[in-house]
């Protein structure tokens, strides 16, 4: 056994191993983005800033598909890590497992190259087999999609294995049904059309049932997972719970793909489906809020984590603001005809994919440091506890105050370029002028340089944190001993 | 009290709200499935809503209808891109050409198309008919040229420009292709209030057709 | 069967919707929080909440001129009627699910079914 504070693989299992790897890619590309959005953000400022060298275009690109990416990372480590644990056997096929993230890291690194050096191709079918399909999220060439798709079966095969050798709990039941649904709908965007109302219906299959749909169930998974660990909720609450926010957001957010088609030449009827959907959106990010409270006035905020419980809680917020509160207040089509394709889309997706999303990967690093380091000790009184503080502090109010200002352009532009100028060109530009704009835009770049500053102390406080410390953690299991399996 | 109380409530149980989960998530699917099939039917090219690409050959334009209280295109009399009709399979191959274009180019990395992608840089669901092309008459050959060289060209007083991306003319027209088939969908409105590039004829018969453009003017915003 | 929203009603729009969610939550909250700690003190609060979201809901339906068609109406009615039970079942189901959590401890689950 390792000496204590100290990272070693010693301390974990199988798949955990592999999940370090995954989570160690994740962080990187989490950098990538922060990165290419600074970029992006600066050239809002300075349209002069790299231009004819990385345009806009390929750095908003690389931002928005290196989040896409790292977030399935982090996914995937997440997965991996809590495999042998739920499943109790080890990972049935490690080596394969190993062999994917080898491949599909290379296929990543690739992308990005080509991404940043090749840029554009012909308009040819070559390039978006080789270059990039040149669609927002889902860039990534078609080759690479393929092997997406291959990864991904490959990762659910071991899943699925795993699971079946050992025992299938509730929490591994969902992430397999999700696993399919997530590998499955990502063929819905893999195929040319030059129809454009075509192209982006099914294009929203994947964006919308993966984002409002599987994705948010998956964390739901990480996160029964993450309150069992950290806090020691009792297994047949928290899969309980799991069932019932499966229950909600897969039936508010199947048929929720509505409110992306009001304006794509898709019938009008969606409207009507949209905005009764939309309505019901709110009620499973309510519901996780209420009960979060509830658990902590059981368990008294008593973790064994408290930066994994820090981010946890944060995602239930973040949820709720991002997704609920961002979501409503632009959906209904009576609005969202004005509001449509602005920087309201903006705010409402950085708010929503942090809050979502990134807080429950960040509380699995925490959850995965902790073990490697030999379950230090991280609740009170954590030695450089100020460092994982202050990353959460000046991520969230980095994100925050981008949210803000992007919330502020949106309104802006809504009003000048969509309502009064009727968003030809002219109008455009008019809004893009405008002070409330360019003096949002100053601000989304402060918030931007806080929130990359959070990340440096994030990754910093990743490789240091419990590395003083001598003080071994308490485990918090009473309650799983009870549970039926 | 507590026993009791736990044998009571089926509708708290966790056999219950699996069985929903399945249940709801397979029901939404299955909707979902219907409704799919409808609507794919409805966007395909050549029907009401998505016209069929030799759509081209004709005038395109975007008019307030009272009825159903938007503006929706219209398709006019013909008016050949490049003054040169097309069959519908070449028409097809056209736009096809077009739209591969605009991901290879990645247009989505700045601009939004039909409302999707980015906020860099002008929506393009109705570039065909923005006013800024100048007159119908050199709208094409702006577009072919801006699309080939657009760096250099004037674009707005904030010194955003697009950058060059090495398209070729052949690339331009069919991308110019393309962008005039899809201001034809019908988007349900959107966007709203946009007011066309005039495309009256010269001739004075087709003064009559001018009109419902300065209606489309009546539903300014307050 | 929509009627775009007008131009110098966008941030009411905006502000009510948030309005809403913003309101459905601080109800839900308070419901839960009041039964939770068993302070019914805290339960006209809770209410006080559902009426704010009320009027955010008819100020939303106004203004977004949802009252223009009966599809729309009805959406509103569900959102009112929805808005007020939701909370209510999820504190139920919140009960319900730990119903046997604290077995060696009943006056916990006790204080929640005295209600």
């Amino acid at each position: 056994m390792a000496a204590l504070g100290v990272l070693d693989s010693a301390n974990l299992n199988g798949g955990q191993k592999l999940a370090v790897k995954y989570f160690a890619v994740s962080v990187a590309l989490f950098g990538a983005q922060v990165l290419f959005g600074l970029l992006a953000g600066l050239q809002y400022l300075n349209p002069e800033f790299l231009f004819g060298i990385l345009d806009f275009s390929v750095n908003r690109m690389v931002h928005v598909n290196a989040m896409v990416v790292w977030l399935l990372f982090g996914f995937i480590g997440s997965v991996y890590w809590l495999l042998e644990d739920e499943s109790g056997v080890p990972v049935v096929g490690l080596g394969f497992g190993n062999l994917i993230f080898w491949i599909f890291t290379l296929a990543v690194v690739v992308v990005v190259l080509v991404y940043l050096l090749v840029q554009v191709g012909p308009g040819e079918k070559s390039s978006i087999w080789l270059i990039n399909e040149g669609r927002e999220y889902i860039e990534a060439p078609r080759w690479a999609d393929i092997g997406i798709v291959v990864c991904v079966l490959g990762f659910f095969y071991n899943v699925a294995a795993t699971f079946m050798k050992g025992k299938i709990t509730g929490i591994g039941g969902v992430l397999l049904f999700d696993l399919i649904a997530l590998a499955g709908l990502y063929l819905a965007g893999m195929w040319f059309t030059p129809n454009i109302s075509m192209d982006q219906h099914w294009w929203w299959w994947v964006i919308h049932l993966w984002v409002e749909a599987t994705w948010e169930v998956l964390v739901g998974c990480l996160m029964a997972y993450g309150l069992i660990k950290t806090m020691g909720v009792r297994r047949k609450i928290v899969e309980t719970w799991l069932y019932i926010e499966v229950a909600l957001m897969f039936g508010s957010g199947i048929l929720g793909l509505g409110h992306h088609y009001f304006w794509i030449g898709t019938p009008e009827y969606w409207f009507t489906i949209g905005g009764f959907f939309s309505a019901l959106e709110p009620i499973p990010l309510v519901a996780m809020v209420v009960h979060a409270l509830f658990d902590a006035g059981h368990h008294k905020l008593k973790s064994n984590n408290n930066p994994a419980l820090g981010w946890i809680i944060g995602q239930a917020f973040g949820n709720f603001f991002g997704a609920g509160v961002w979501g409503f207040m632009h959906t209904l089509p009576q609005i969202n005809l004005y509001t449509h394709g602005t920087q309201w889309t903006a705010s409402h997706g950085h708010l929503a994919f942090f809050g979502a999303y990134v807080t429950m990967v960040i509380a699995f690093f925490y959850i995965a440091v902790q073990k490697w380091r030999g379950n230090v000790w991280m609740s009170g009184n954590l030695v450089g506890a100020w460092k994982w503080k202050w990353a959460m502090f000046l991520l969230w109010a980095g994100m925050i105050t981008m949210t803000m200002a992007l919330l502020i352009a949106g309104y802006e532009q809504s009003q000048i370029e969509r309502a009064i100028g009727g968003s030809d060109w002219m109008a455009y530009f008019a809004a893009q002028a405008h002070r409330w704009f360019t003096q949002a835009m100053v601000w989304r770049q402060v918030g931007g340089w806080m929130f990359a500053l959070g990340f440096v102390l994030l990754v910093w406080d990743l490789m240091t944190i419990g590395k003083r410390e001598t003080r071994s953690t308490y485990v918090i299991e009473p309650e799983m001993a009870k549970a039926a399996v | 009290m507590a026993e009791t109380q736990t044998q009571a409530l089926w509708w708290a149980s966790e056999s219950f709200w699996r069985k929903m989960a399945i249940w709801v998530t397979a029901g939404s699917f299955v909707v979902l499935i219907f409704l799919t099939f409808d609507t794919v039917k409805q966007i395909t090219a050549g029907g009401k809503r998505v016209p069929a690409y030799s759509v081209i050959n004709h005038r395109v334009d975007y008019v307030f209808d009272e009825e159903r209280n938007f503006q929706v295109p219209v398709i006019g009399p013909e008016e050949p891109l490049f003054g040169k009709k097309l069959t519908e399979d070449e028409a097809e191959a056209l736009v096809s050409k077009g739209k591969l274009t605009t991901q290879a180019k990645n247009c989505m990395g700045c601009h939004t198309l039909l409302g999707n992608g980015s906020y860099y840089a002008p929506d393009l669901t109705k570039s065909w008919l923005d006013p800024s092309w100048g007159s119908k008459e050199v709208r094409e050959q702006s577009m072919v040229e801006f699309l080939m060289d657009p760096t250099d060209k004037l674009h707005n007083a904030i010194g955003r420009r697009m950058p060059n991306l090495g398209i070729t003319e052949a690339e331009a027209r069919a991308t110019v292709a393309f962008l005039k088939w899809m201001s034809a969908i019908d988007t349900n409105g959107f966007p709203t209030n946009f007011q066309p590039i005039d495309q009256a004829d010269a001739a004075p018969e087709v003064a009559v057709e001018a009109a419902p453009a300065v209606e489309v003017a009546a539903p300014v915003q307050q | 069967m929509i009627e775009p929203v007008k131009l110098a009603d966008f941030f009411i729009v905006f502000f009510s919707a948030a309005s809403v969610i913003m309101f459905g939550a601080t109800y839900a909250l308070l419901f839960a929080w009041s039964r939770m700690r068993n302070r019914p003190r805290l339960m006209p609060l809770a209410y006080l909440g559902y009426v704010g979201l009320f009027i955010s809901v008819i100020v939303l339906g106004v203004h977004a001129n949802l009252f223009n068609s009966t599809f729309w109406t009805v959406i509103v009615l569900l959102m009112l009627l929805g808005y007020l039970v939701a909370p209510q079942a999820i504190w139920h189901l919140c009960v319900g699910t730990h119903a046997d959590e604290h077995e060696p401890d009943p006056e916990h689950v006790k204080v929640f079914q005295q209600r």
